[in-house]
């Protein structure tokens, strides 16, 4: 729910109830208003009969009057005071019952008692409240209507700031050299806003860049003490005294200094991809490539005896030629690694897709741990974990997608460009 | 012959002066630029190692340097910087030849090797060993007079072989040589056991004796038996 929204029900709600309220207790006031008045002159006319009969010693004529009605009962029980009432009456000349306000009082002429009632119509007070409360509705409809119609603009308005800071936000990629800025505003929450967001983004890109800067240069400084440990290895094993032991303590060494190495590589290579180092943007037609890779590889596919099925259509890239080596290199390698003995891979190339499939375990990958660095999802010791990384980096800088899926039973990863 | 090692890590010059020393080289060491200029300016080498990224300077100022004087040493950069920028600015500046580290030393034997014997026999291109003569233009291996018929990758095997004779090679060394870095070899040296196996037939065949040694499974030994 928007926020505008959620505030407008809330203020709606409440100038509803507010409005019916005031004019519930408005038309009440204007009822007692109009009634008293009533009242008023109703008493003026008791005074009046009163006046005329202490005057004249008799009754009045009744003269008809519009919408005023007196009548004289001759009674032995008279009211003991002056009473007032709202009546429902009948009234001859229009055939039809209304509201009548009403006052009964006692009056003595000549000895004998009557109850005197006169009686004014309500018609006209009733109109009037309910001239008062359609005044009032349509006070109440107008005022809604104008006040959501104005909150919508103006907030929609007032809003735009931010969702402006919004739509820069979700362009941003963190680790990007430039700096974010997000469009002026004079309110003072969204500058706020704003101001803080551009030192949080700042932030944690430069911690970003450091982290990155940091793999770099870590792997770098690496690679020299790895270059001496696998040098003093090549010596060492020129000694002709090394017994059967060493020889294999030594040849555990070499495996391990070798896998540090493929490691260390790996980290410099995904850095370098995300440090952008790798931009050398040529149309690199990938048939011939993984031609040529297949050939590379030929010896090793035999050796596994893995049965490599292609079709292939002419397609061309735009990325660095390197990067699209590597990334061939590491979709085969993977495949072959993974494969089953005397496996097979499927390899298919059309214009804007490249796939590469293999046998292998008989049963999906988790899709999401599967481009996560470090993590393994053959129990293959042997292996980093960032040959796939590499190849979701290659694709996020050359804007491809890529996919895995199991059909078939092979293990399918799908790169789209356009 | 002379061959200087341009490096500023002490240990890792010293492993490959080690490694090249059994090989009849005599090796000078240069551990800063300074000095490096210096021994560049007054001697000369058959080869030089030189590192890129020496702490003073530019390892490719020395090669400017070198080739300003029109000196023939012949040079071949390693460098920790895996770049494919410092190997095409190393070679456009005159280098021979590119090593990125880590490396094996049998790899940097058999490259200093090629250099030395591109520098040297002028128009010649045969090495012997033995009773083995390698043509490296043709890219043959013959034994007395007789042609061996050797895959591609059991010609490049033989002539690394050569290069690094009577050292021992590390598996890893070899598969690193016939099948490059990019591809993880690890789980398949048995590949290597085969074509060193064929390698080993074809030349018996032709009469030789068994110069490869298995050490201990941890490498192999080209050398004339004892």
């Amino acid at each position: 729910m928007k926020l505008f929204t959620k505030y407008n029900r809330v203020n709606l709600l409440a100038t509803t109830i507010i409005f019916l309220l005031a004019s519930i207790a408005f038309s009440v006031l204007i009822t007692y208003v109009l009634v008293s008045q009533l009242d008023e002159n109703l008493d003026i006319e008791r005074h009046e009969i009163k006046n005329y009969i202490e005057k004249y010693n008799r009754l009045p004529e009744t003269i008809p009057v519009k919408d005023q009605y007196t009548s004289y009962v001759l009674t032995n029980d008279p009211p003991k005071k002056k009473k007032f009432a709202t009546i429902r009456a009948y009234v001859a000349e229009s055939h039809e019952y209304e509201m009548q306000r009403a006052v009964v009082f006692p009056i003595t002429v000549n000895g004998q008692s009557y109850s005197v009632t006169v009686a004014k119509s309500m018609e006209g007070t009733d109109d009037m409240i309910r001239s008062v409360i359609a005044i009032t509705l349509i006070t109440i409809c107008t005022i809604l209507v104008v006040s959501f119609l104005t909150n919508r603009i103006l907030l929609r308005k007032l809003w735009q700031p931010f969702y402006g800071t919004v739509d820069k936000l979700k362009n941003y990629r963190i680790g990007r050299l430039e700096k974010i800025e997000f469009p002026q505003t004079d309110i003072d929450e969204f500058s706020l806003l704003n101001s803080t967001l551009e030192s949080a983004t700042g932030k944690a890109n430069e911690d970003y860049l450091l982290l990155k800067a940091f793999t770099e240069n870590a792997s770098h400084e690496l690679q020299t003490p790895i270059a001496v440990i696998r040098s003093k290895l090549d010596v060492l094993i020129q000694d002709e005294q090394l017994t059967e032991t060493q020889s294999s303590l030594v040849e555990e060494a070499y495996e391990h200094i070798r896998k540090i190495t493929k490691l260390n590589q790996s980290l410099l290579l995904l850095a370098k991809i995300e440090n952008r180092q790798f931009m050398e943007i040529t149309a690199v037609a990938l048939q011939p490539l993984i031609i040529a890779k297949l050939k590379q590889f030929k010896e090793l596919l035999r050796h596994k005896g893995i049965d490599v099925i292609v079709d292939l259509q002419e397609a061309t890239v735009n990325m660095d030629p390197y990067l699209a080596d590597v990334l061939l290199n590491n979709l085969l390698s993977n495949a072959i690694r993974h494969n089953a003995a005397n496996g097979s891979i499927k390899i298919t190339l059309a214009p804007h897709e490249l796939s590469m499939g293999n046998s292998g375990v008989d049963h999906a990958l988790d899709n999401s741990q599967l481009f996560v660095r470090f993590s393994k999802t053959s129990n293959a010791a042997e292996y980093n974990g960032l040959g796939l990384s590499i190849i979701k980096e290659i694709c996020a800088v050359n804007n491809y997608s890529i996919g895995y899926s199991f059909r078939e039973r092979l293990h399918t990863f799908t790169l789209n460009w356009k | 012959m002379k061959i200087l090692i341009i490096e500023d890590n002490v240990a890792l010059s010293k492993s490959i002066c080690d490694f090249l020393a059994a090989e009849n080289f005599v090796c000078e060491t240069a551990y800063d630029f300074h000095t490096a200029m210096e021994k560049v300016s007054l001697y000369e080498y058959g080869c030089i190692l030189l590192d890129i990224g020496l702490p003073d300077g530019s390892g490719l100022e020395i090669l400017k340097e070198l080739k300003e004087n029109n000196k023939t040493d012949g040079v071949l950069i390693v460098s920790a910087k895996n770049s494919l920028d410092d190997k095409i600015a190393g070679l456009n500046a005159g280098a021979d030849d590119y090593l990125s580290k880590p490396f094996h030393l049998p790899e940097l034997g058999a490259r200093v090797a090629a250099i030395i014997r591109r520098r040297s026999f002028e128009g010649k291109n045969l090495i012997s060993f033995d009773e083995l003569t390698i043509d490296i233009n043709a890219k043959t291996a013959q034994v007395n007079e007789q042609e061996l018929d050797l895959t591609r990758k059991e010609y490049d095997l033989l002539l690394y072989f050569v290069s690094n004779k009577n050292k021992v090679i590390s598996k890893g060394a070899i598969a690193e040589h016939l099948w490059g870095d990019d591809m993880d070899m690890a789980d398949n040296y048995d590949l290597i056991y085969t074509h060193i196996k064929n390698l080993r037939k074809k030349m018996m065949q032709a009469g030789t004796p068994d110069y490869i040694q298995s050490v201990y499974g941890m490498g192999y030994k080209f050398a004339v038996p004892k």
